[in-house]
Formats: structure tokens, C-alpha cells, sequence
């Protein structure tokens, strides 16, 4: 998880990250997406964006594997991912956060971040029996790193809380922490402060950014605007299931469909 | 003296509530002796009744490898159980229709390799899918089996039974009681050290992450699949061992036990014992035996049978009421799983002291290794 | 005289019986699974208690009504039917307010274990109230119908074709609920999507309602006919709740008609089995049939999980 590591880890990796091609996908009559192709450039942190029912929770479904694309394709550093399943995904580099925060029961917050880093000699019975030093050398290790990682986001006073207790805000940092232990390509988080006081928003952006800083590639889907634009470049924009366009946020906010979209409400 | 103190002081007495549960049990338990001494209750009786505990513990256990770790609904616990008392019998008892008389290991090794053959089996469509897949599919599975077994009289004896199976272990200078209860107590021992350190791990950790949501663990790169077949495995396996040892403490067995009622107990000796800890699955057990128990010497009270009740469905009732309670009034149970499933070798120096913040105060606020796994 | 070789229409013709039974069954399980969102383990002792209530009430229909009847059954076995629909129904409702409601976070596995509760619960009750012994209803024995039997070879008696026509009308009663009421409209819309539902303005509780009672009403329905085309026996609903599963899960889960058209395949295999038993299709007879349709179950979530009509993904 060290810098030299991780930038040495994508020497030779392609430029685009993630790619999707074509992506369809329709619930019984109604498409949800309508060929959809987007490019995400490594290093960069894209936002989505886009009116209620836009398909972009759908979006990321299909490209995390959680729902089976109708047609179009998917892939990870130039990898065919499309048939793969989601952990698959996740082991090529793809790690996913969801909407809700998922809050694991009587476990804590230790153990949550715990569960991240992975593959884990320890998740093999076998090595629990049979190479139990290697077992608790890396544990030791992952126990060190998520506490550093925790009490560089501000929260490694709750490493001992039950997970449970946390608030909305802080389990949403908390998953930001862990799907950054999977050491991945590309993370995709899905509306990181929905619902979170302003404050506690600021903080996950400065760590969105920082990490960005050091190489981490986000994409990201949120319904707060100021959020959105003051953190990411470039912004696609989906509406109907389908790419209004992409740009800037500058761009974003000038263009007329985009306007259209949002009814002429509260826009961009 | 100290470490057995600190030893007692984690696994019985984490809080006033557990206190009060093992002073109970503690209490029952002199009483049971004294009643041995006072001549009111014989001593192979009461050895059978431990048996028959500890055989009923490892069923829970088993059980909750499945349900209390992985979130698996298995309503063919029974059927796991005859699977193994049948391979026990059939190979041990000198006139079962397979006739072998073999040693008594062998019918423990057939019910091993039966019953992880026949989880993979039921597992394989069932664990990709929802969860309540796996409980329809298996409630299927044991009345499958149950009726093989009753209509397949030249392998299983049918409804007859099988019976002369051997004692275990005949040669030890103990009464065949003893011999039996030490036994359920050596195995519940092996596999209790066993699930505690496989729980208290990185794969333990998983396991609880996909009961919580699975989802969440798929998107963390963990094949949720492999680790579900692994927890399913494990725990038919456990099951069809009791049911092995069961042969070998009754003496005889048939169909007559592998009905889903019998299933219905494990899960409440688990439910209320307290899901996914593992000190719940047994204290479960003797909980339920003694339900059992008792409202079978209610039906020798003589005014209940001019009452003209029926026992059985009476216990029915009991138990169904009581499924009803649990879930409406403390899902937890008795004495639910408090630990971090952290390996412990891990946690000495690296700043982790390993109990949770919540509100299991121990005494004191220490816990130095991170307590017992439950 | 019984002919020697017995017709293949003849296992056609019983599996068409069997099936009605199923497919009552299978809509009310079918019905709390889409808009309840669990596994009611308790449907199949639902079907005994109402199978049962119907048993009690005719203890005080019969003096009154005597034998007078229609179509070689009489008239107080059709007010007991619907005495027996009106009690499960109630009872169903009862069940839902007392026991499903209250449970915690009313998570669908919470809901399902409960339901195991409840279904030792139905069973206990109906032991201590009948006793364990079997009964029938008293309905008067009937020979097959001549014509039927000199025509097509098969043996049909008028109480079969009740027990079929009755499962027609239920079936299209509840299809014109569906379609054509305002109730059946939002029942739909709240089978598909809950919480849009209730954003839109529809009164979950008063679909919830209406779907305990549709669904304890027809399985009561399917209760009678099996007590009258079989034993009324206590066990008789759990004995076949497997069946009504699989019944549900081949049809697709969500799927109301799905779980019609499951029904319909799975009661006729069941009656099938020991035909194929005879051409050789399978190597065992009529005591497997339930194991038979548990296997099928089985090969369905391994080839196609989302079932005939399920929604996929």
C-alpha cells in the first residue's frame, strides 16, 4: 500500500483504466442502459452525474459485475472482463463501494477494515493449520496498516467501536478506507456523501483528493453538485440511460442538454 | 492458579447476564450429583443424559458453522445426522443387511466422506442462489433421504431398524457409559478447538462479512461461494459425526428420529443459545435436552395423562412457540458471539488488545488475548 | 370391470386432479412471497388447518342441510369448503398481525424462521383438536362416471371434476382480481416494486391484507380437495409443502402465474412417476414421486434459477 509499490505495481499498465463498450441493459420493457460506452483514464478522478433514474447506480452494476449486461462489454487495463463475476472483477483491480452503507453486524470496525485486504493466507483453512506464522505475519501486518490508514482519515479513534455504532458519515469513510486496502485500479464509489453532514464531506473529499494525488483512479457517482464539480475532471453526464456527453465541469455546467435534463431546476 | 482464573473469568463470566447463566447451569450441575449420591438418579442414567448433551451439542455446533457463521439456512440437519448413524451402523453392527461388523472408526470415516459428499452435492445449485434456496432445497433433501431409507429395506432395514451396533471402545477399564460419555466429550473438545481457530481467522472473518452482506464481500474480491461449500461442508460433517456416535450410544437406530421436528431442536438450540457462538450451540443443547427431558417425565405425572393430552403434540407446540418467542424477543439468544475474529497470535504487540469497545464490560476493562471464542 | 392395464390418460387425468390442489397451494405461497417478500414455511400446515376447520364445521352443517346435493356431493360439503376458506383466511390474517408484523427489523430470513414456528404451531393445535387419527369428510363414495369411463378408458368420478372445475373458477376469480380491480391493480404494482408502491401512494397494509386472505383462502381451498381426494390427516400440508415449493420455484419466484404453470407441471409429474416408472424413464416407482419433483426443483436452480416467469438478474 506504500507509494513506490503501487506506482511501480502499474508500470506498463495501459492508460485506460476502465472501459466500457456498448453496455446494454433493459428490465423487462424499460432499458435502463442504452449503449453505453465511457472511457476512464488512469489517475484521474470522472464523475457521473445525472437526474433521478439517469441508470447510473445501473451503470455501475453492470460494470461491477452485480448485474448480467444484456449486450457491450467490459474491460479492466485493457482485460475482458464482461464474463467474469464480481469478485473476479475485484481481483482484477475494479472494487466497488455501494450506496448504503453496509453495516456489519457485532463486528468492529478493526474487523471490518480487516476483511478488505485480500488475497489472505489466513482465508485458506488449510494455512490456519499448516502455516499459521505466515498467517499471523500478515495479519500483524494488515492490522498495522489499517490503523495507520484509519488514523490518517481522522477516525483511528473508532478502530474499536462496533461498526454498528458508527455514524452514516464515518461508515462511509470507513468504506472508503477499505476499498482503498484492496490496492485497486480503479474504485468506484457510489455517492460517498449521500446524506453525510457537510463537514465530515469535506474531510472524504480532501482524502478522495489526496489519494488521488498519490495514483489512486476514482469514478464516481454523487447527486451533490458543488461536490462533484469542485472534485472531479472529467464529468459524464448520463440521462435515460444514455451519455448526454462528457467534459469539464466547466463544459458540464454551460451545456444546454445538460440543462435540459435537470429541467431547468436546480442545475449543474 | 491465575491462568486458570483468567481462563475461567473469559470463557464463563464476560458480564452479570453470563454470570447468571453459568451459576444456573453451575447449580443444576451439583444438583444432578447430589442426586447421584442421594440414590435419586442413577449414574448410567446420567451418563446416557451427558451423552446424549454432548451429542446434541455437536449437532448445534455443526449447525452453527453453517447458520451462525455463514448465515445458511440448512433444514436438513437431521438428515445429515441419519447419514452418519446409518454408516455406522451399517458397517458395525454384525446383522445390519451390509453385515461387515467392521471396527467402529470405519463407520466414522464412511459418515465423514458420505455426508461431505452429499453437502457438496445439495450445495452446488443451492449456495449461488438466494438463501432461502438453500432452506427449501434442503428440507427437500431430508425427506429424500428419510425416504430412501425407509423403502430401501434391503440396504437400511427399513423401518426395523438396525440394532446390536457396538459399544465404542469396550476395552477400556471403564463401564460402557462412561466410555461413551468421555468420548462425546473428547470429540466435542477436538472439534471446539477445531471451529475456534478456524473462526477466529481471516476466513472466520469472511464468513461473518457474507452473512452480514454478501455483496459486500464479492465486492471486496472474496469467492463468497467457496467460503459458504467450505462452512456447509464442515458443519454436515460435524452433524453426520454425532450422528455416528449416536449409533454407538443407543445401540439401535431407525428412521424414526429423522424428522424435520428433530431438525426444529438443533435450531433453536442454536437460536437461543445464542447464533454464531459456538459456547451458545452447546449451552443450546443442554437447554433443549432438558426440555425434552422433563416434559417426558411430565407425561409419567399421572394427572396430565387423565388430562388425555397427547405429549407429542404438545412438544410440537412448545417448540414452535418457542421459535416464535426467540425471534420476536431476542433474536441475540443467550449468550451471543461478542469476540473480534481476529487470529489471535496476531494481536500480541501490535497495539490491538482485541475486545470490542461495546458493551461486553468485562470486569476490570482487560482482556488480554481476546477473550475465549463463544 | 377394472382393466388389467391401466390407461396412460388415467395418470393424465389423476395428475390434472393433483395439480388443481397444487396450484391453489402454489398462488397463496406464491402471492407472500412477492408481496410479503419470504418463504412462508407455514403455508403447507395453513392448507391443514383449513382442511380441518372445514372437517369441524361439518359437524353442525350436516344435521342441519342433510344429504341433498349436486353433482353427487352434497350441499353442506360446499358451505364447509367455504367455512374452511373463511377460517384459514382469518386465521392467516390473525397469523400476520400477531407474529409477522412485530418481528424485528422484519428481515425475510427473521420472517422465515418464524414461520417454522408458526407451522409446528398450526400442526400442535390441530393435533390436540383432532386427535392424530385420519378422517375423510363423509362425502358419499362414488363410482367413476360410465361414459367417461366407456369413451376415454378412464376413471373419473364427479367429485374429481368438482375438485377441477372449483380450482378453474378460483383461478380465473383471482385472475380477473388481478387485472380488473383497483385492488388487484395495486396488488401487482406492489408485487414488483414495494417501496415505488408505497411512494406512490398505495396502502401496503391494505394489499397485505388482502393478500393473507386470497392466500389462506385458496390454500384452505387446496387443503379440502386433498383431505377429499385423499385423508384429512394432520400431517397432510407439511407432507406436501415441498412440493408447493418447487411448484413456486419452477414457475419463478414473483411470479403468481408462473407459480400456476409450476404447479400444473409439477402435480402432473408427480402423478406421472409411476408411468415413466412403467416405460422406464425413471428406475423408481410412485413412493419416490415427491423425490422425483425434489429433483426437479433441484435441476431448475442449476440450469434456469428464475424459474418459467421469474425476473432475472
Amino acid at each position: 500500500m506504500n507509494d513506490d509499490a503501487y506506482e511501480g505495481a502499474h508500470l506498463g499498465k495501459s492508460d485506460v483504466v476502465l472501459k466500457t463498450t456498448d453496455l446494454e441493459k433493459a428490465f423487462g420493457g424499460l432499458v435502463a442502459t442504452d449503449s453505453v460506452s465511457i472511457e476512464v483514464d488512469r489517475g484521474t478522478i470522472t464523475g457521473m452525474i445525472g437526474p433521478n433514474g439517469a441508470g447510473k447506480s445501473t451503470l455501475f452494476n453492470l460494470i461491477s459485475g452485480f448485474y448480467e449486461n444484456d449486450a457491450g462489454h467490459v474491460t479492466v487495463n485493457g482485460e475482458e472482463v464482461t464474463d467474469l463475476e464480481p469478485h473476479e472483477r475485484a481481483r482484477k483491480g475494479l472494487v466497488r463501494t455501494f450506496q448504503t452503507p453496509r453495516r456489519l453486524e457485532g463486528m468492529s470496525v478493526r474487523e471490518a477494515m480487516l476483511v478488505g485486504p485480500g488475497p489472505q493466507k489466513g482465508e485458506s483453512i488449510f494455512s490456519l493449520f499448516f502455516s499459521g506464522s505466515d498467517v499471523t505475519e500478515e495479519e500483524r501486518t494488515n492490522i498495522e496498516q489499517t490503523r495507520e490508514l484509519l488514523e490518517r482519515f481522522e477516525i483511528g479513534h473508532l478502530i474499536d467501536q462496533p461498526s454498528t455504532d458508527l455514524s452514516g458519515g464515518q461508515m462511509k469513510l470507513v468504506e472508503l478506507a477499505r476499498a482503498f486496502t484492496t490496492n485497486p485500479d480503479i474504485l468506484l464509489l457510489d455517492e460517498p456523501v449521500a446524506g453525510v453532514n457537510p463537514t465530515l464531506a469535506n474531510d472524504i473529499k480532501r482524502f478522495i483528493r489526496e489519494l488521488n494525488e498519490e495514483g489512486q483512479t476514482f469514478l464516481i457517482i454523487e447527486h451533490d453538485m458543488p461536490f462533484i464539480m469542485d472534485l472531479a475532471d472529467p464529468i459524464i453526464v448520463l440521462d435515460q440511460g444514455k451519455v448526454l456527453m462528457e467534459g469539464s465541469p466547466d463544459e458540464v455546467r454551460a451545456d444546454d442538454r445538460v440543462i435540459e435534463a435537470y429541467l431547468g431546476g436546480a442545475g449543474p | 492458579m491465575s491462568a486458570v482464573s483468567s481462563w475461567v473469568s473469559e470463557t464463563f463470566v464476560r458480564d452479570a447476564t453470563e454470570r447468571r447463566i453459568f451459576a444456573t447451569l453451575g447449580l443444576i450441575t451439583v444438583l444432578l450429583v447430589g442426586g447421584v449420591f442421594a440414590g435419586v438418579i442413577g449414574p448410567r442414567f446420567l451418563l446416557f443424559q451427558i451423552a446424549l448433551v454432548g451429542m446434541y451439542a455437536l449437532l448445534s455446533l455443526g449447525l452453527n458453522v453453517q447458520w451462525g457463521y455463514a448465515g445458511l439456512i440448512n433444514f436438513s440437519v437431521a438428515a445429515f445426522w441419519g447419514i452418519g448413524a446409518y454408516c455406522a451402523a451399517l458397517l458395525t453392527a454384525p446383522n445390519s443387511p451390509l453385515g461387515l461388523g467392521l471396527h467402529p472408526v470405519f463407520g466414522f470415516l464412511a459418515a465423514i466422506v458420505v455426508s461431505a459428499f452429499i453437502a457438496v452435492l445439495i450445495g452446488i445449485p443451492t449456495l449461488r442462489l438466494r438463501e432461502d434456496y438453500l432452506a427449501i432445497a434442503s428440507l427437500g433433501l431430508a425427506e429424500v433421504i428419510r425416504a430412501i431409507i425407509l423403502n430401501e429395506r434391503q440396504w437400511t432395514a427399513g423401518s426395523s431398524g438396525i440394532s446390536g451396533i457396538p459399544n465404542l471402545m469396550s476395552w477400556l477399564p471403564l463401564t460402557d457409559a462412561a466410555t461413551t460419555a468421555a468420548i462425546v466429550v473428547v470429540l466435542i473438545a477436538v472439534v471446539y478447538l477445531f471451529l475456534r481457530r478456524v473462526h477466529r481467522s481471516p476466513w472466520g472473518r469472511v464468513l461473518r462479512t457474507i452473512r452480514s452482506d454478501e455483496d459486500l464481500a464479492k465486492a471486496l474480491g472474496k469467492d463468497t461461494y467457496r467460503f459458504k461449500m467450505q462452512a456447509f461442508v464442515i458443519g454436515s460433517v460435524i452433524m453426520a459425526v454425532a450422528g455416528a456416535f449416536y449409533a454407538h450410544l443407543n445401540l439401535y437406530i431407525d428412521p424414526s428420529d429423522l424428522v424435520p421436528l428433530t431438525t426444529f431442536y438443533i435450531w433453536i438450540a442454536v437460536i437461543l443459545g445464542g447464533t454464531g457462538s459456538n459456547r451458545g450451540a452447546v449451552v443450546g443443547a443442554a437447554v433443549v435436552i432438558a426440555i425434552r427431558e422433563g416434559t417426558r417425565f411430565l407425561n409419567d405425572i399421572g394427572f396430565i395423562q387423565t388430562l388425555g393430552i397427547d405429549l407429542a403434540p404438545l412438544r410440537l407446540l412448545f417448540v414452535g412457540g418457542l421459535i416464535i418467542l426467540i425471534m420476536r424477543f431476542r433474536q441475540d439468544g443467550l449468550l451471543p458471539p461478542k469476540d473480534e475474529l481476529i487470529w489471535p497470535a496476531a494481536r500480541d504487540g501490535s497495539g490491538a488488545d482485541g475486545a470490542p469497545a461495546s458493551g461486553a464490560a468485562s470486569d476490570g476493562g482487560t482482556a488480554s488475548n481476546g477473550g475465549d471464542d463463544r | 370391470m377394472i382393466p388389467l392395464q391401466i390407461s396412460p390418460f388415467q395418470y393424465v387425468a389423476n395428475g390434472v386432479v393433483f395439480s388443481s390442489i397444487i396450484v391453489l397451494a402454489a398462488i397463496g405461497l406464491s402471492l407472500v412471497y412477492s408481496i410479503a417478500d419470504f418463504a412462508n414455511f407455514a403455508h403447507g400446515d395453513l392448507m391443514t388447518v383449513g382442511a380441518f376447520s372445514a372437517l369441524f364445521s361439518v359437524g353442525f352443517l350436516r344435521p342441519m342441510l342433510g344429504d341433498a346435493g349436486v353433482f353427487g356431493l352434497p350441499l353442506w360439503f360446499f358451505l364447509a369448503l367455504a367455512f374452511g376458506m373463511g377460517a384459514a383466511a382469518v386465521i392467516s390474517v390473525i397469523t400476520d398481525r400477531v407474529i409477522y408484523q412485530p418481528v424485528k427489523g422484519s428481515d425475510s430470513i427473521g420472517l422465515l424462521i418464524s414461520s417454522i414456528g408458526v407451522a409446528l404451531v398450526y400442526r400442535a393445535l390441530v393435533f390436540l383438536s383432532f386427535g392424530t387419527e385420519a378422517e375423510r369428510y363423509g362425502v358419499p363414495r362414488q363410482g367413476p362416471i360410465p361414459w367417461v369411463r366407456e369413451s376415454l378408458g378412464i376413471a373419473v368420478t364427479p367429485r374429481n371434476l368438482v375438485v377441477v372445475t372449483l380450482t378453474v373458477v378460483l383461478v380465473a376469480a383471482l385472475h380477473l382480481t388481478l387485472t380488473r380491480t383497483t385492488l388487484g391493480r395495486k396488488m401487482r404494482a406492489t408485487a414488483d416494486n414495494a417501496d415505488l408502491a408505497r411512494v406512490s401512494g398505495i396502502r401496503t397494509s391494505e394489499v397485505i391484507l388482502a393478500m393473507w386472505l386470497i392466500g389462506g383462502a385458496l390454500a384452505a381451498a387446496g387443503g379440502v380437495f386433498l383431505g377429499l381426494e385423499e385423508l384429512v390427516r394432520p400431517r397432510m400440508g407439511f407432507d406436501i409443502l415441498l412440493i408447493v415449493f418447487a411448484a413456486v420455484i419452477l414457475g419463478g419466484i414473483g411470479s403468481v402465474y408462473g407459480a400456476m404453470l409450476g404447479g400444473l407441471v409439477i402435480g402432473m409429474v408427480h402423478e406421472l412417476v409411476p408411468l415413466f416408472n412403467q416405460w422406464g424413464v425413471i428406475p423408481v416407482g410412485s413412493r419416490y414421486a415427491a423425490a422425483v419433483a425434489f429433483v426437479i426443483m433441484v435441476a431448475i436452480l442449476l440450469v434456469r434459477p428464475s424459474g418459467i416467469a421469474g425476473e432475472s438478474g
